[in-house]
C-alpha cells in the first residue's frame, strides 16, 4: 500500500486535485465524466468511480495494485482496467482520460486525425482513432488500445474520448488540450470552407 | 534492410585480426552501441575477469544511426569492465572516430590481449595493423594528436590515451581527437594496459540507409524541433553546460568543498556567463551535430577545451577555488593527461576534508589553487601523494571511519547536484550500473531542475522510482543508438524510433525502443551483481540521508533512500533489488544474449 500521511502523498493529492479542475475547466470533462491515474512502483493510484475531476480530495485517490486486485479496486473508476493495461505494455507512469467535445465529433467521421495548426503539429503529427464496438472499460478496449502508445502518445477512441500518456499527469493534461485545440482550429477551418487536404498540403506528418 | 553488422576483432597479444558478420536481427535486441557492448563483455563479466589483467577486452560499437546525418548522432561507444568500480562500465564520445570506423567498414571493434610494447592500432584502406608507439608513449595528448595528425591526417578518427592511461590511474580517460573525452570509469587505464597508445582510422566507404527518403522526413521533424527548443537552440551554444551553475545555485543543489554546503546567495564568480565573458574564445562540438554544446577557452596563453559545468564544479567550489582562470587550468591539465576531471576533483576534495578532519596529513587544503595544479600532475605520474590518490577517493579514504567522507557509489566520484534537493538525482547516483553517475542514473535534474520534459519537484519522493527507471532506459536507448543526450531533451524516443526505422528498415515503435533500454539496464544489473556488486551497494554516502541542508531553497532535505529504492525495485519487477526470473523472460534477456554471443562465436 502506498503511505498516505506525509508531504509527498499530499504533494500528489494536489496535482491530482490541480489537474482534475483544470480539466474540467477547460471544458475536456463534464461534471463527473474522465478519470486519470499515476503509476508508483508495482501500484496505481486512480480516481474514484463516478468522482468529480473538477473537485478532487485525498479521499477521491485511490490505490490498487497495478496487476493484482485489492480491496481497492471496489472503488476504482471503471476504466481501471484499461489503465493497467497501459502500464503493463508501455514504460509511461501517467494516464488522462477525457472527453473533449470537438475531438469527439471529429472521431466519429474519420479514421485519423491530422493537425493543421502548428502546435498540433509539433505533438501528434497523427492522432490515431480507435474504433470499437463497446469502450467503457470494455475488454475490447484493453485488448487494442495500449498498443497504440507504441508510437503516438495520445489516442482517441471514436465516439467516446482521448487516452492520453506520459511521464506524469501534466503532461497527459497538455496532450489533452492540445488536441482538443487542434481539432476546435480544424473544425473551424472546416467551417469556414477551407478544404482540409490544402491545409495538410505537403506537410509530411500525415505519413507519420 | 541492414542485413549485417560488421565486426572486427583484434588480438594485441598475437596481432592477429579476425571478421565477422553478425546477422542485424541478432544485433538489434541490444541496438547497438551500448547494449551490444554490454552483451558481447558477458562472458568476461560472468568469468569476473580483472579489468587490467589483459583479459578484458575493449569493445568499441557505434549505434545503428552513427554517421547517418541523424542529428548529433556521429558518436560511438566504449564498453569494458571498469578499473575504479568493478562494475561493467560504457563511454562514449563525439569526435570523428565513430563515422569513420563505420565508413572503413566496422561497427563493432574488439580489442582483446596485451601487446608486448606500446602500439598503435591504424585501420586504413580496408587494412588493420599495429604500429610501434615507442615514439608517442609518455607524451601527453595534444602532442600525440599532433604527432599523428601529422602523419595521418587531419580526417582521420583518433582516440588516444595520455600519462594517465599509461600509468593506470584508475579514471584515466580516453580522448577522442583533442577535445572530446570518454572521461568516466578508468577506460583510459585498460587502453594503457594493453600498451596501445592510439587508435587511428580512416574510413571513405558509404553508411548504409534504408530508406533515404523517409529519414529526410523524420530529419526535417526532427530538425525543427531541436532548433526551436531553448535549450538546444538557445543555452547550449550560447553557454555550454557551464549555464548549469547559475541554475543549480537557485535550485539550492550547488554543492560547496566535497558536498559539505550548498552554494547560496549572490552570484558566484564561476559561472557559465562569466566564463563566457572573460575566457571563452569560440564555440566548438562534435562533428554533425547542431548543438555546438563546447567551448574553447584561453587562460594563461593556452587554449582549449571547456570546463563543462561538472569539470567546472569538480576543479573548483568543491575544491573550494572561486578563480575561473585557475579552474580552466585545471581542466585543461586534465585533458591533457588524459584524466576524469570528476573523479581527479572529487578524490582530492576527499582528501582535503579527510586531512580537515585530522583523518590525513596532506598538503591538499580547501581554497588553496596552488597545490591543485600540482597534485594532478602527480596523479598522471602517480609520484609522492599522487600515488594514493590515483586510485579513487573510495580507496583513498578506506574503510574506517574516513570512509564517508569519500562522495562516490560503487566508487565512482559524484558529480556536482547535491542529491538532498533532487530526490531522483539521488536515487539514480545510488542505482546507476557504473556507479555515481549522473547520467548513466538517468539524469533527473533534467525533469527536477530543468522541467524536461515536465517539472517534478525535487522534494518529492512518491513517483520517483518510475521517473528514474524511464530515463534510465531511455537513457540506455541514447548510448546505444550512440546519440548525444542532450539532443533526447527535444525529441521524444517516437522520432528515434522512426530514424532507426528509416535508416535499418527495422519497423520499430517508440516504447519498443524503451523496452530495449529495459533490457539493457537489466542485463548490467545482472553482470554487476554476477560480479558481486549487488544491492547492497543501492547506497549514498551517509552525509545525504543523515545530514540536512543546512541552507538555500532545499534547506532541511536529506534524501529518503529505502522509500525511493522500495518504489524502483518495484518498478522494476527487481525483488530486493535482484531482477526476477519473470522480468528476464518477459524481456527474453537470456535467449537473446545468448543469440548474439552464438553468433559472434
Amino acid at each position: 500500500m502506498i503511505k498516505r500521511e506525509g508531504e509527498s502523498f499530499t504533494r500528489l493529492a494536489e496535482e491530482f486535485a490541480r489537474i482534475g479542475r483544470t480539466l474540467f475547466q477547460a471544458g475536456l470533462n463534464n461534471s463527473h465524466s474522465g478519470n486519470m491515474s499515476v503509476r508508483l512502483g508495482d501500484r496505481i493510484i486512480i480516481t474514484r468511480r463516478g468522482a468529480m475531476l473538477g473537485e478532487l480530495t485525498a479521499e477521491d485517490l485511490i490505490d490498487v495494485g497495478l496487476d493484482r486486485d485489492d480491496s481497492g479496486i471496489a472503488l476504482a473508476s471503471t476504466e481501471v482496467k484499461v489503465h493497467r493495461a497501459v502500464y503493463a505494455a508501455t514504460s509511461h507512469l501517467a494516464v488522462v482520460h477525457t472527453h473533449p467535445r470537438t475531438a469527439t465529433a471529429l472521431s466519429m467521421e474519420r479514421k485519423n486525425l491530422i493537425p493543421v495548426d502548428d502546435e498540433g503539429r509539433y505533438y501528434f503529427k497523427r492522432i490515431p482513432i480507435l474504433v470499437v464496438e463497446a469502450s467503457i472499460g470494455s475488454d475490447e478496449l484493453v485488448r487494442d488500445l495500449p498498443g497504440m502508445f507504441k508510437n503516438y502518445p495520445l489516442v482517441m477512441v471514436r465516439g467516446h474520448g482521448s487516452f492520453a500518456v506520459g511521464g506524469n499527469l501534466e503532461e497527459g493534461l497538455q496532450l489533452t488540450h492540445a488536441c482538443e485545440w487542434s481539432c476546435d482550429i480544424l473544425a473551424r477551418c472546416l467551417a469556414l470552407g477551407m478544404v482540409e487536404e490544402d491545409l495538410i498540403g505537403e506537410r509530411t506528418h500525415g505519413k507519420w | 534492410m541492414i542485413e549485417s553488422w560488421k565486426m572486427l576483432e583484434v588480438d594485441l597479444s598475437s596481432g592477429t585480426v579476425e571478421k565477422e558478420n553478425l546477422p542485424f536481427e541478432s544485433v538489434r535486441d541490444f541496438i547497438g552501441g551500448r547494449g551490444l557492448g554490454a552483451a558481447m563483455l558477458s562472458p568476461f563479466a560472468q568469468a569476473c575477469a580483472r579489468p587490467l589483467d589483459g583479459e578484458v577486452p575493449m569493445i568499441f560499437a557505434a549505434g545503428p544511426l552513427t554517421g547517418t546525418g541523424i542529428p548529433s548522432g556521429d558518436r560511438f561507444s566504449l564498453s569494458t569492465i571498469s578499473p575504479l568500480t568493478g562494475t561493467i562500465m560504457d563511454t562514449n564520445s563525439g569526435g570523428r572516430l565513430g563515422k569513420a570506423l563505420r565508413q572503413a567498414g566496422c561497427d563493432l571493434l574488439i580489442i582483446k590481449g596485451r601487446s608486448h610494447v606500446p602500439v598503435i592500432l591504424i585501420m586504413k584502406g580496408g587494412e588493420v595493423r599495429l604500429e610501434k608507439a615507442s615514439e608517442l608513449w609518455g607524451r601527453g595528448v595534444t602532442e600525440t594528436i599532433l604527432r599523428l595528425r601529422e602523419k595521418w591526417g587531419k580526417t582521420s578518427g583518433m582516440s588516444v590515451i595520455g600519462p594517465a592511461g599509461e600509468n593506470g590511474v584508475l579514471y584515466a580517460s580516453i580522448m577522442t581527437e583533442r577535445m572530446r573525452a570518454m572521461g568516466r570509469g578508468g577506460a583510459g587505464a585498460v587502453m594503457g594496459s594493453k600498451n596501445l597508445k592510439a587508435i587511428v582510422v580512416e574510413g571513405t566507404g558509404k553508411i548504409p540507409v534504408s530508406d533515404r527518403k523517409r529519414l529526410e522526413v523524420v530529419l526535417e521533424e526532427s530538425n525543427r524541433w531541436l532548433k526551436a527548443h531553448p535549450v538546444t537552440s538557445k543555452a547550449l551554444p550560447a553557454l555550454g553546460t557551464p549555464l548549469m551553475v547559475r541554475i543549480c545555485t537557485r535550485a539550492g543543489i550547488f554543492p560547496l568543498r566535497n558536498f559539505q554546503a550548498v552554494a547560496v546567495g549572490k552570484d558566484q564568480a564561476y559561472t557559465g556567463e562569466e566564463l563566457a565573458r572573460r575566457f571563452t574564445v569560440k564555440r566548438s562540438g562534435c562533428t554533425g551535430c547542431s548543438i555546438q554544446c563546447g567551448r574553447v577557452t584561453e587562460y594563461g596563453g593556452t587554449s582549449g577545451e571547456g570546463p563543462e559545468y561538472e569539470s567546472l564544479w569538480a576543479l573548483g567550489p568543491d575544491l573550494g577555488i572561486e578563480d575561473l582562470g585557475l579552474i580552466i587550468h585545471s581542466a585543461h591539465r586534465c585533458n591533457e593527461l588524459g584524466m576524469d576531471t570528476i573523479s581527479a576533483g572529487g578524490t582530492i576534495a576527499c582528501s582535503m576534508e579527510l586531512s580537515q578532519r585530522g583523518f590525513r596529513s596532506s598538503s591538499l587544503r580547501f581554497g588553496e589553487a596552488g597545490t591543485v595544479a600540482k597534485i594532478l600532475d602527480d596523479i598522471a605520474y602517480r609520484r609522492g601523494e599522487g600515488e594514493e590518490l590515483a586510485m579513487g577517493s573510495r580507496l583513498l579514504a578506506g574503510t574506517g571511519g574516513a570512509a564517508q567522507y569519500a562522495m562516490q557509489v560503487k566508487g565512482m566520484e559524484l558529480p556536482g547536484y547535491d542529491p538532498r534537493g533532487a530526490q531522483g538525482q539521488g536515487l539514480a547516483y545510488a542505482t546507476s550500473n557504473r556507479g555515481g553517475c549522473h547520467l548513466r542514473g538517468g539524469y533527473l535534474i533534467a525533469r527536477e531542475v530543468l522541467g524536461i520534459p515536465k517539472k517534478v519537484s525535487g522534494r518529492q519522493v512518491l513517483g520517483k522510482g518510475g521517473h528514474v527507471a524511464r530515463a534510465q532506459d531511455f537513457g540506455a536507448v541514447a548510448d546505444s543508438l550512440s546519440v548525444c543526450r542532450f539532443a533526447t531533451f527535444a525529441l521524444a524516443p517516437e522520432y528515434w524510433s522512426r530514424m532507426v526505422s528509416a535508416v535499418t528498415g527495422w519497423e520499430i515503435g517508440g516504447e519498443d525502443l524503451i523496452r530495449a533500454g529495459e533490457r539493457i539496464t537489466t542485463l548490467e544489473r545482472i553482470l554487476n551483481i554476477g560480479m558481486g556488486i549487488g544491492p547492497e551497494e543501492d547506497r549514498l554516502p551517509p552525509r545525504f540521508t543523515s545530514e540536512p541542508l543546512q541552507e538555500g531553497a532545499c534547506a532541511g532535505e536529506v534524501v529518503h533512500m529505502d522509500d525511493l529504492l522500495a518504489e524502483y525495485y518495484a518498478h522494476r519487477n527487481w525483488p530486493g533489488g535482484i531482477p526476477s526470473e519473470l522480468k528476464r523472460k518477459e524481456l527474453g534477456l537470456d535467449k537473446k544474449r545468448g543469440r548474439i554471443l552464438h553468433e559472434a562465436g
